[in-house]
């Protein structure tokens, strides 16, 4: 089985925004092109315009705004690329393996008895520490595996490739939600001081 | 060298003649008109050059002409003696019901028949805060008009950042009503940073600390190249200065042991409060009198060390959203390249010590953060009808609040997340809960929380006609879009069969297009005879834009991105629009303008994409294909 990258779509959110497709984004060139590209057809261009054109603004601004939100995020953006290569991330996809899930319910673990620790805060930002590295390796994997599926497009067999791919996206996504329950937690204890 | 040009008799002869456009600061406590004058922004003041307008309507009576009010001033004067017809800080009440609003208002409210919106019952009958703005409004746009000489174009209104959909619209709907053509509702913090940031054109990350009187606001912009980029706001739409006033008013009712003041010795209280919040921003120490009646004062001191001791917990309450600001930001504290003070209550010497504290760097007060907001709003209003003195400008704004939607078990699913860049459109998939269910009951939903009980309800509307199908077969999608404005609209469509239904979202505690309607016809400028004048006139305007505007289309891009056969049919189009809208059928102008926009929808978007191409040219772009 072969899943083809469908790069044919000229509107795509890479092309849209002046760039190749590829999981390593060059962010000063993404914002560069994304204020050139507001500055055109940004709806305060159009004040003065007819309906039409205000209404084809606001749609064609906020294509941008998300075309924009997606490649600056390294997880929207794992997920729109795989979606062009068709495939779509399940509600409640969990295939990922257990030793992975042992390591996450442990720093979950530590995360809620942060509080009865002598340094609430200094015990939450050795955890948010480890999450953040687990994070970078994550995108560092990620820009790896994603490399070689662009560069090797026209082989049959991807399907492993595109699989290790997803299950990557999904650890991320697991990882991501820790480091934003940290980050809450991190919160409320600042605002009990 | 370049000929010049001559016009068509009976054609406008001035295509860049200079527009006249304000911005106007609508505050809780005070409010300003700005406009831009020989490329300068400054405020506008009254014939008695006063730049200031407080807030405050009083309402004595109406007649066939309308409401009799004074607003400003005058209306200040008479508050402690006709206070339940004297109606202040009513930004506090926008968008707001009943429940919101009771607390610390001396006004006696009703909800009347057939309406979900509070009014103030006064001798001229039952206001709602929409109307009370709109007095403030006409009184800010007659000055700018007798001002600048001639009618406005238009005018750019400053809300707070962290105001909702509802109290959005409500400011709107006071805008119509007093006969202003809105132009763009802006962000307060933004329009002050505009001000701040072209003056100094400082580029980098700037925070914008704003407690004004009854709202307090934070965001934090990055300003690269004339485009301001909001990356984050936060805040509390109830709590500003007034706040303050309350607290020094409670302090007072204690120490004279008052208890449950009368509305003029309340009123006169908070007066007193309110000098003395001023003096201890300036002085030491401030000597309070109260006149209790019959003869009698109670007299007292009071000291700013106990003053800020007062306050403090207010002012602290301010810290909790900069750091969620800075954290939705993904920025951290030495990444800040300065704080800027807006709004009045900046002036309290402890909340600028607090904020310096909390960002280590020492706040930027340069310019009057009583008038930054309004010279901002002017500058962008000027942008905005095309004067063209700031063209690089541009300001890019998120949404202050998560949007959602009501599912199974109360609980709130997000569709749109706070700090979205806006305009935004984004839809998800919902479907249904039993088998063969034909309805589904839409609740729109704004706020952070999970419980749908703890967000603000902002719609409701159902989408009918799904045709009968097994529980979770159907798939409905539903689609919300935020404009400029800030302002959404939700609309549902079942993918299957196609049956759709969209609502422009008219907040559970606004005022239905029927009651503004009302409104403007009981408003004197407004006679039947002459709203139908207006109508026929917009319909003209509108007509003559996209005219003005095709026509302008066709010469640059006709022949680059139309077939001949395209190009014959529009120019046609445009020759019946301008045929009909000469005469008096606003109807039909209307009608004809649809069919415009029908045959020309195609050429608009190629011209779109077009110009996205033009920008990306420009830049230094790898390999697009």
């Amino acid at each position: 089985m072969s899943n083809n990258l469908n790069n044919s779509a000229a509107d795509n959110y890479f092309s849209l925004l002046g760039l190749s497709i590829n999981f390593d984004v060059d962010k000063t060139k993404l914002t560069e092109n994304y204020h050139e590209i507001q500055k055109s057809i940004h709806p305060d261009k159009f004040a003065n315009a007819s309906d039409l054109d205000r209404r084809l603004s606001v749609q064609k601004a906020a294509q941008i705004n998300d075309a924009l939100e997606t490649l600056k995020n390294p997880i929207k953006r794992s997920i729109y690329l795989l979606s062009l290569y068709g495939i779509e991330l399940g509600e409640n996809d969990m295939s990922v393996d257990p030793a992975f899930l042992m390591e996450q319910m442990e720093l979950r673990e530590n995360l809620s008895e942060v509080n009865n620790t002598d340094d609430p805060l200094e015990e939450l930002s050795n955890i948010l520490d480890d999450v953040n590295a687990r994070i970078k390796q994550s995108i560092g994997n990620l820009s790896q595996l994603f490399m070689k599926l662009l560069s090797d497009n026209e082989s049959d067999d991807n399907a492993p490739l595109l699989k290790e791919a997803k299950e990557q996206v999904l650890k991320m996504q697991f990882l991501n939600r820790l480091q934003e329950e940290c980050m809450n937690k991190e919160e409320d204890l600042a605002d009990q001081l | 060298m370049a000929l010049l040009q001559i016009s068509e008799p009976g054609q406008t002869t001035a295509p860049h003649q200079h527009k006249l456009a304000i911005g106007i600061d609508l505050g809780t406590t005070n409010s300003l008109v700005a406009s831009l004058r020989s490329g300068l922004a400054e405020t506008i003041a009254d014939e008695n050059g006063q730049h200031l307008l407080p807030s405050v309507v009083q309402f004595q009576g109406k007649n066939e002409t309308g409401y009799q009010t004074e607003v400003g001033y005058a209306a200040q004067q008479n508050a402690s003696n006709d206070p339940m017809n004297t109606i202040a800080s009513v930004k506090r009440y926008m968008g707001r019901g009943l429940d919101d609003i009771k607390k610390h208002s001396i006004y006696d409210f009703v909800i009347e028949e057939d309406s979900v919106v509070p009014r103030i019952r006064t001798v001229a009958g039952n206001v709602s805060a929409v109307e009370v703005s709109s007095e403030i409004l006409k009184a800010l746009k007659q000055r700018s008009e007798e001002a600048l000489g001639g009618d406005l174009t238009g005018a750019v209104i400053t809300v707070p950042a962290y105001f909702d959909d509802a109290q959005r619209q409500a400011t709107k709907d006071a805008a119509k009503l007093a006969g202003l053509n809105v132009l763009r509702l802006i962000n307060e913090p933004t329009a002050a940073a505009v001000a701040y940031g072209l003056d100094t054109g400082s580029e980098g990350i700037h925070v914008i600390y704003d407690l004004g009187g009854g709202t307090f606001d934070i965001s934090i912009l990055k300003l690269t190249k004339g485009i301001f980029e909001v990356l984050s706001t936060a805040g509390d739409s109830a709590l500003g200065g007034d706040d303050l006033d309350h607290i020094i008013t409670d302090w007072i009712l204690d120490e004279a042991e008052i208890n449950e003041p009368a509305p003029s010795l309340l009123r006169q209280i908070l007066d007193v409060a309110r000098q003395a919040k001023e003096t201890l921003s300036e002085q030491t120490s401030c000597k309070l009198s109260v006149d209790l009646g019959e003869g009698k004062y109670w007299d007292s001191e009071l000291s700013q060390q106990q003053f800020e001791k007062l306050i403090k917990p207010l002012i602290r309450k301010t810290l909790v959203p900069c750091r969620r600001a800075l954290r939705d930001a993904g920025i951290e504290n030495d990444e800040v390249q300065d704080v800027v003070m807006v709004g009045g209550s900046t002036r309290v010497p402890l909340v600028r010590q607090m904020v310096g504290e909390f960002f280590s760097t020492e706040p930027l007060i340069e310019l009057d953060p009583d008038k930054v907001v309004a010279i901002g709003a002017a500058r962008q209003a000027d942008v905005l009808v095309g004067n063209k003195s700031d063209e690089d400008m541009l300001l890019l704004d998120v949404t202050p609040l998560s949007l959602g939607l009501e599912t199974m078990g109360g609980l709130a699913e997000k569709v749109i997340h706070r700090n979205t860049t806006i305009p935004v459109a984004r839809a998800q998939d919902f479907t249904t809960f039993k088998d063969g269910q034909t309805a589904m009951a839409i609740h729109v939903v704004q706020g952070e929380r999970e419980l749908i009980s703890d967000c603000r309800s902002l719609a409701r509307f159902e989408l009918r006609g799904i045709p009968p199908m097994v529980a979770g077969a159907a798939r409905i999608r539903v689609t919300f879009q935020i404009d400029a404005d800030g302002l959404l609209s939700v609309s549902a469509r079942e993918e299957t069969s196609g049956v759709e239904s969209s609502i422009q979202v008219k907040p559970s505690y606004g005022l239905s297009d029927g009651e503004i309607e009302t409104m403007l016809k009981d408003s004197f400028s407004y006679a039947q005879d002459d709203i139908d004048a207006r109508n026929l006139r917009e319909k003209q305007v509108e007509a003559s834009r996209v005219i003005e505007a095709l026509n302008a289309a066709m010469d640059e891009d006709g022949e680059k991105l139309l077939s001949q056969e395209e190009q014959t049919q529009i120019r046609q189009a445009i020759d019946e629009l301008a045929e009909i809208s000469k005469g008096s059928d606003q109807r039909a102008i209307k009608l004809k303008i649809e069919a415009v926009d029908k045959v020309t929808a195609e050429f608009a978007q190629r011209r779109m994409d077009a110009s996205i191409n033009k920008a990306l040219a420009g830049q230094s772009v790898d390999d697009i294909d």
